[in-house]
């Protein structure tokens, strides 16, 4: 994950698949399914999930879908397909080269094309209004909007693949000017060109391919409506939904890892989704720190799964979201043995 | 699971800029029709949802899905901004050209807030709660932006005349995004070989097939190709397949008269490429097992700047047709 890369989403891809499917001791030919998540707005370029197959092997041909998601709705469909049970192993993909073109003209293409995308209305727009909206309503101060920006940068300052990390000084980062009133440049998310990719099995073959494999035991994604002026935009009803329909009031959560794309998002979508306060959120800096979209959900995936891999961890929690002010939700809750 | 290693400022020497343009133009229907309709004659509508009114108006009941009864009900013109954000750099999209507000504003009469933009010198003067009228636009299509902005006050800012007489059913988006691509380094490689007039390729090391120039992997062994892997093609070949095509006068397209496009099998080597023109042949003569030979561009040519690169296409030789029926299974 870079601010820049010369590299086109299909090398980029083909280094995260190579990546993962060398650390789950296989090759491409083992993998039955595929499915990227990527949008060809971004790209700038029709058809460019087409091209993208290239970075999967697909000779022989092989069982392979697309998704214009985040990544982490590619991994839902991967493992929905898994479901299906005639088939054992699954790739899911997420790639994005955001920083070929300004957001703020990108992102009105995903909006409502009749009352929306002709006035321009970007996704920071959008979100700048609904941190308003809970700002007034006393939710939430930019005091604490900014102590959220200085929290996920020293957390991020561990993280080797983060984009935006230090040690920051919460007066000098609300001394700055607004962006977006009332969002400044520390509430938002950096731009960034990355891809990532996620290797899942049936739990058979599983146990077969590593010791201690870490389980999906929870996984929804629900909708709302798309115009934020339809909607409550104090909470997310869509991510309440997620969360529990994947389970997560059934046992202890130690570690969420959130798309909380907005500073004002992490405190909204921890109160929607009902984490507590002993839960650790974003230990990897989060999207504030690298944001390559269409990719940073599945990212969440991957650092949640590191939790229980790497640091020990025994039940954890990804999210992603997509559309204005957190339209879309998705919740995968994985386990330990 | 893996993420790119990659970090910092990548060195980017080369980009192209290129500019899409999306000309879309769509129909309203039944419920967004007549609101497009009611603000060209300076008026806003909603839709009743039970108890509720929504506005701007929506075909089905957000909260059932169940499809509407058709019932408008006029609200506004004036309404109270919800939440708003503040725009200090706008973009060409955006409907003012000078700093201004986002909104959402809940007009009277509805339950439901519309998103639009506040026209105020300066962010001070922007409070959540404040009352808002619209500026009706001189020039209305029945489109979103005919209103101009809102205003802070009670009273909208009406133009008088210009009603149509008829209901609008199709709307104009016009966006285009700029990007600025990456050129790889293969890509570049590619160019300069042709402009040296060389016909290049990429060779798989692995399972040895040739790819274009500008390929960068192998999408059968993913393999990485670069300089290395280079290997010079000879610069004659045969039609193996081709398509006629009749000009379709999109935006863009500058043929005005039907053309053919040829996949050449390049000799010697297991190397189609794909959609090459053909010149000086009429679309009538075009035939699988027909003799090519590349054509490079003339000095004249080269340096006309508006031509896109130095490979002008493919010319006959003249040699006797290859007559090997199985040439038609090459197309790739």
């Amino acid at each position: 994950m870079e601010r820049h890369t010369a590299k086109s989403e299909t090398q980029m891809l083909l280094e995260v698949v190579s990546g993962a499917v060398d650390d789950a001791g296989i090759t491409r030919a083992d993998v039955d399914f595929t499915c990227a998540g990527s949008c060809d707005y971004v790209a700038g370029v029709p058809f460019s999930f087409v091209q993208n197959t290239d970075a999967i092997g697909a000779w022989p041909p092989k069982s392979d879908s697309h998704v214009e998601m985040d990544g982490a709705w590619a991994l839902y469909e991967s493992w929905v397909r898994l479901l299906l049970g005639d088939m054992d192993i699954a790739l899911a993909m997420g790639s994005g080269r955001s920083s070929t073109s300004d957001p703020a003209i990108l992102y009105p293409m995903e909006m409502d094309p009749f009352y929306l995308a002709p006035l321009g209305a970007d996704h920071a727009n959008l979100s700048a209004m609904q941190a308003r909206t809970l700002i007034d309503s006393g939710m939430l101060t930019e005091r604490q909007m900014a102590e959220i920006a200085v929290r996920t940068r020293r957390d991020a300052k561990s993280n080797p693949l983060a984009q935006v990390s230090g040690d920051f000084d919460v007066e000098e980062l609300l001394a700055a000017d607004y962006v977006n009133a009332p969002l400044r440049l520390h509430d938002m998310p950096p731009i960034t060109d990355g891809a990532c990719a996620v290797v899942i099995a049936r739990a058979d073959k599983a146990r077969e391919l590593c010791e201690n494999p870490v389980w999906i035991t929870g996984f929804a994604h629900y909708t709302e409506l798309h115009n934020p002026g339809m909607r409550d935009l104090r909470s997310s009803t869509a991510a309440t939904l997620a969360a529990k329909a994947a389970g997560v009031d059934e046992a202890p959560i130690e570690v969420a890892e959130l798309q909380a794309s907005f500073t004002h998002e992490e405190p909204l979508l921890v109160e929607a989704m009902g984490l507590g306060p002993e839960v650790s959120v974003n230990p990897s800096g989060g999207p504030l720190a690298a944001n390559p979209i269409m990719a940073t959900g599945l990212v969440r995936v991957v650092e949640a799964a590191r939790q229980i891999r790497v640091h020990g961890r025994h039940r954890t929690l990804a999210h992603s979201s997509s559309g204005p002010c957190l339209q879309q939700n998705l919740v995968c809750i994985m386990e330990g043995d | 699971m893996r993420t790119s290693h990659e970090r910092g400022i990548a060195e980017v020497t080369i980009t192209v800029e290129s500019t899409i343009k999306f000309p879309y133009k769509r129909s309203l229907g039944p419920v967004i029709g007549p609101f497009m309709t009611a603000l060209a004659e300076q008026r806003f509508i909603a839709i009743r949802s039970g108890s509720r009114v929504i506005c701007p108006p929506l075909e089905w009941d957000p909260e059932t899905a169940a499809e509407l009864p058709r019932d408008f009900v006029d609200v506004g013109p004036a309404g109270t901004v919800c939440t708003w954000s503040w725009v200090s750099r706008p973009t060409e999209q955006h409907p003012l050209d000078r700093p201004f507000a986002f909104a959402l504003i809940k007009l009277d009469g509805a339950d439901t807030a519309l998103t639009h933009v506040v026209d105020v010198e300066s962010i001070d003067q922007m409070s959540t709660g404040m009352r808002v009228a619209p500026r009706w636009r001189a020039e209305r299509l029945g489109h979103i932006t005919d209103v101009e902005a809102f205003v802070p006050g009670e009273e909208a800012i009406t133009v008088n005349g210009g009603v149509p007489g008829e209901p609008v059913t199709m709307m104009s988006y016009d966006a285009s995004i700029t990007y600025k691509i990456p050129v790889s380094d293969n890509t570049i490689k590619a160019h300069e070989a042709t402009a040296q007039g060389r016909l290049v390729g990429l060779k798989c090391p692995v399972c040895e097939r040739i790819y274009a120039r500008d390929r960068g992997f192998c999408p059968i062994d993913t393999v990485e190709l670069t300089d290395d892997h280079e290997v010079e093609l000879p610069q004659r070949g045969v039609v193996t397949s081709y398509t006629i095509i009749t000009p379709v006068q999109y935006p863009g397209q500058t043929e005005t008269e039907p053309f053919s496009r040829v996949m050449v099998l390049i000799d010697e080597i297991d190397v189609v490429m794909m959609y090459q023109p053909l010149v000086d042949v009429p679309v009538e003569d075009v035939r699988i097992g027909m003799r090519v030979a590349v054509v490079w561009a003339s000095e004249a040519e080269k340096a006309d700047a508006g031509r896109p690169g130095n490979l002008v296409g493919w010319m006959p030789t003249g040699e006797p047709d290859n007559t090997d029926p199985s040439l038609a299974n090459r197309i790739m």
